[in-house]
């Protein structure tokens, strides 16, 4: 892919032609726009996504653009691929924006959550200033605190010492005013629900420490802290810092996806009269039925059909699969997916939470509000353990008062802030969420966080045949001349032509094999040269062509030809390994075509990895036993079990179960809903089934067979990150808290020693994003 | 001695100046993206030397 798209004259003329004077429309502009701060009228800020942009030097490019367009400014933002524009409608209209930033190679988009985005871009400014008032003030209060320290005693005249001591006071005033406010709030906020956080010793730790330090320093008695003070604030707020960037980045991957839809699409209304008028509108105020046209770069509204045009399609929302899928006339596009190579024009089909994206997306909202088990356990102790902190701390503070110790409020308030529990409620969630934003990339949706628990425990996997090992449709692979005289590529047209106007799945992959062969033009002339086609359930399709009655049928119900002479051996059988369809006339059988099970090309290699992962595998179907064993075998599974019913696959499932064993179950989705429902842990194939409403945990929308192999191994992954992190945080606490009760260990040290541990644990989850 | 009396004051009201300056740069946004202007020197493109003068006359 180029890295900057070419730009020229004709770009500009499609972009006004493609309908950017509705952009122009107040109404229009109401979604991503709003009035500029001095309140001048005509001038005002609009919110735009650019799509393309790659490197910073793409911004220069655009804003050398802009510049331009009179009354225009712009402010690119490569990183988060979005633009505010500055512009003043009497000198130029906002199309006209648009129109030169297409000018420059582009495609821009009115960013309809653009407010959302800044808020959260507002947040992150708050935070970082919060921590850059901290580190100054830290810095400067440091350098009062230094002379004390370094001083033999009478060295340093009591006045200067006072003087510094006002002077750290006051640089501890934003410190403990702005940047500590945050712990106030959360720990306010939580109270009042009647709940304790984490919060609350740092909140209490900064409001006591600042109090008794003042107090010390006012009345001239007693040791004042203001150094450790803005020390741990500044750590803290430091950890939490860089904690919330590791964060962000764990969930881009989610993120990246739900928000693929693009904000507005343009509408064809009369087509495909020629006068058909184009409008753009709002996507949400796209409804089935309508027609619209999507340019290239755009992402699909909806679920929808191809009506004209040509393109590729990047479903990689969807599946996981990066490379480009064809879409001709007909074919069906799913919301989400960017349309490449060419404008097309699409009838929407569905839209909004009926579309296969909104199913996605209802699905990872689910499992985004979830949590996992060891999650909600560490939760409920939190609690306890907090209220046991407060508890520790006062009793050590006191204790070591009556002891007679100068600094036993100091040691509370390590107590406090080193036993504060965050590396130990962070330790699961972080890992699960970057887990679950791994695998969508892949194309594999986790519906809870549990799924990903089960998995990793699983020690059977059973699997079912149609759909699941095999693909939906066999693929036709060999074509047989039986007598002499019959040219391949001729009887396979002729069967496809036969075949046109079925639907059975055998039939479609007759017409795909003839497609791949180039054979469409002579398929076509002989479906016209066909009489009298007749299509009988169970007996095949029978025609005439040219005064000869041509018949195609499957072997088993073809009796009479299977006599036939000249026929090869091995076809005469009931052919274990799939399908054979025979094209016969009054003289007997002309061709066999010969159709392979359908076996999925990595299934496998999906079993031997599960093999060497210890699972024990098996294969559970309702199909006859000549056929299930075949597929078996041939993908290497141990056990096999034919012509199950559903409650026999059911009861074979429980029987697994009862000896202990915990059963993963990988289906269509479709037919085995039961079955899913009852493993300890399911994985629906997610080709055609319901994703929203199936009752499996992990659904494969890439369709990949090896992805299970995958997804498992990632779990166990996950599984022992959690371990990892839930002991880290154990034992750092085990070791602080003894350490923070001898008085060994100063608030500042205890405040680096927290987040880092908070740091290592969010570290050590990012892992798995790899 | 008496020097220090008009130092540490002093000093407490530079660090509010410097921190005010430190407000000032990130609320105008100069931290929120701190990848492209690393790249921008790399950029031997033509548009990079116009940019400024450019966005004087908007």
């Amino acid at each position: 892919m180029p890295r900057h798209p070419p730009r020229g004259r004709h770009v500009l003329q499609a972009a006004l032609s493609a309908g950017y004077a509705a952009i122009d429309d107040p109404e229009v502009q109401a979604a991503f726009t709003r009035p500029a701060d001095a309140g001048t009228p005509g001038r005002g800020k609009a919110f735009v996504a650019i799509d393309g942009m790659y490197c910073a030097a793409c911004a220069v490019k655009i804003e050398a653009q802009i510049a331009q367009v009179p009354g225009a400014r712009i402010d690119v933002n490569v990183a988060a691929g979005n633009a505010v524009v500055d512009w003043e409608a009497s000198r130029a209209p906002l199309s006209a924006v648009f129109a030169a930033i297409e000018a420059a190679g582009y495609r821009p988009y009115p960013a309809g959550d653009h407010a959302q985005r800044t808020a959260a871009d507002r947040g992150r400014r708050q935070e970082l200033w919060r921590l850059g008032v901290a580190g100054l003030c830290m810095m400067q209060v440091m350098m009062y605190a230094w002379p004390g320290y370094v001083s033999t005693d009478g060295d340093l005249a009591p006045d200067i010492a006072r003087l510094l001591q006002w002077a750290s006071w006051m640089m501890s005033l934003p410190v403990v005013l702005f940047s500590a406010v945050p712990f106030y709030r959360n720990a306010w906020r939580d109270l009042r629900r009647g709940r304790v956080s984490m919060d609350l010793p740092v909140a209490i730790a900064v409001v006591v420490t600042f109090a008794a330090s003042s107090w010390a320093m006012a009345s001239g008695q007693g040791e004042v802290w203001f150094d450790s003070l803005t020390m741990f604030v500044f750590f803290l707020l430091g950890g939490r810092w860089l904690e919330a960037g590791a964060r962000r980045r764990a969930v881009r991957d989610l993120e990246r996806i739900t928000r693929r839809l693009p904000d507005t699409v343009e509408r064809l209304s009369g087509w495909p009269a020629p006068q058909a008028r184009a409008e753009r509108i709002a996507s949400h105020r796209v409804a089935a039925g309508d027609v619209v046209r999507i340019a290239v770069g755009e992402a699909f509204p909806g679920d929808g059909t191809v009506l004209a045009g040509g393109s590729s399609a990047d479903e990689a929302v969807l599946t996981g699969e990066s490379r480009p899928v064809p879409k001709g006339i007909g074919d069906a596009v799913v919301a989400g997916s960017f349309n490449l190579t060419g404008p097309v024009v699409v009838r929407v089909d569905r839209t909004g939470a009926d579309s296969r994206f909104g199913q996605v997306l209802a699905l990872m909202e689910q499992a985004a509000a979830g949590k996992p088990r060891i999650a909600e356990i560490a939760d409920r102790y939190a609690r306890w353990f907090l209220l046991g902190v407060l508890l520790l701390a006062a009793v050590a503070g006191f204790g070591w008062h009556l002891a007679g110790e100068p600094r036993a409020l100091w040691i509370a308030v390590s107590v406090l802030i080193v036993t504060c529990p965050c590396a130990l409620s962070l330790a699961a969630p972080i890992a699960s969420v970057t887990a679950v934003g791994r695998l969508a990339r892949q194309g594999v949706l986790v519906s809870h966080p549990q799924a990903l628990e089960a998995l990793a425990q699983a020690t059977d996997a059973v699997f079912d045949k149609t759909g699941t090992l095999t693909r939906d449709v066999p693929t036709l692979y060999a074509v047989e001349p039986l007598r002499d005289g019959v040219d391949p590529l001729r009887a396979l047209a002729l069967a496809a032509a036969l075949e046109a106007g079925s639907r059975h799945p055998l039939a479609r992959s007759i017409a795909e094999a003839a497609r791949n062969q180039r054979l469409d033009t002579e398929v076509a002339s002989t479906v016209a040269r066909l009489d009298a086609v007749r299509e009988t359930a169970g007996e095949g399709v029978s025609a005439t062509l040219d005064g000869v009655r041509w018949r195609l049928a499957s072997a088993a119900l073809d009796g009479p030809v299977d006599a036939a002479p000249g026929m090869p051996a091995d076809l005469r059988a009931d052919a274990p390994s799939g399908a054979v369809v025979w094209l016969s006339d009054a003289e007997g059988p002309a061709a066999a075509f010969r159709f392979d099970d359908g076996l999925r090309p990595d299934a496998a290699d999906t079993v031997a990895a599960l093999h060497r992962d210890g699972l024990r595998t098996a294969l559970l179907s309702g199909d006859h036993e000549a056929a299930v064993s075949t597929v078996a075998a041939r993908a290497g599974v141990t056990r096999h079990v034919s012509r199950a019913t559903p409650d026999g696959k059911l009861a074979e499932v429980e029987r697994l179960q009862a000896q202990g064993a915990r059963v993963l179950a990988v289906g269509d989705g479709i037919n085995d809903g039961p079955l899913l429902s009852r493993a300890d842990v399911s994985v629906a194939m997610g080709a055609g089934a319901p994703i929203a409403q199936g009752r499996a945990d992990l659904v494969l929308l890439s369709d990949r067979l090896a992805d299970v192999a995958f997804a498992r191994g990632l779990a166990k992954r996950t599984l022992r990150v959690t371990q990892q992190n839930l002991a880290w945080a154990a034992l750092y606490n085990a070791a602080c808290v003894p350490l923070a009760l001898a008085g060994l260990l100063p608030p500042w040290a205890a405040g680096l020693g927290m987040a880092a541990s908070s740091l290592a644990v969010v570290l050590n989850a990012l892992r798995l994003a790899r | 001695m008496d020097i220090v009396y008009l130092l540490v004051p002093l000093s407490v009201v530079l660090v509010f100046l410097i921190v005010a300056v430190f407000w000032w740069s990130v609320q105008s946004g100069q931290f929120d993206d701190l990848e492209r202007h690393g790249e921008s020197v790399l950029d031997d493109d033509e548009a990079g030397a116009r940019k400024a003068p450019g966005r004087d006359d908007a």
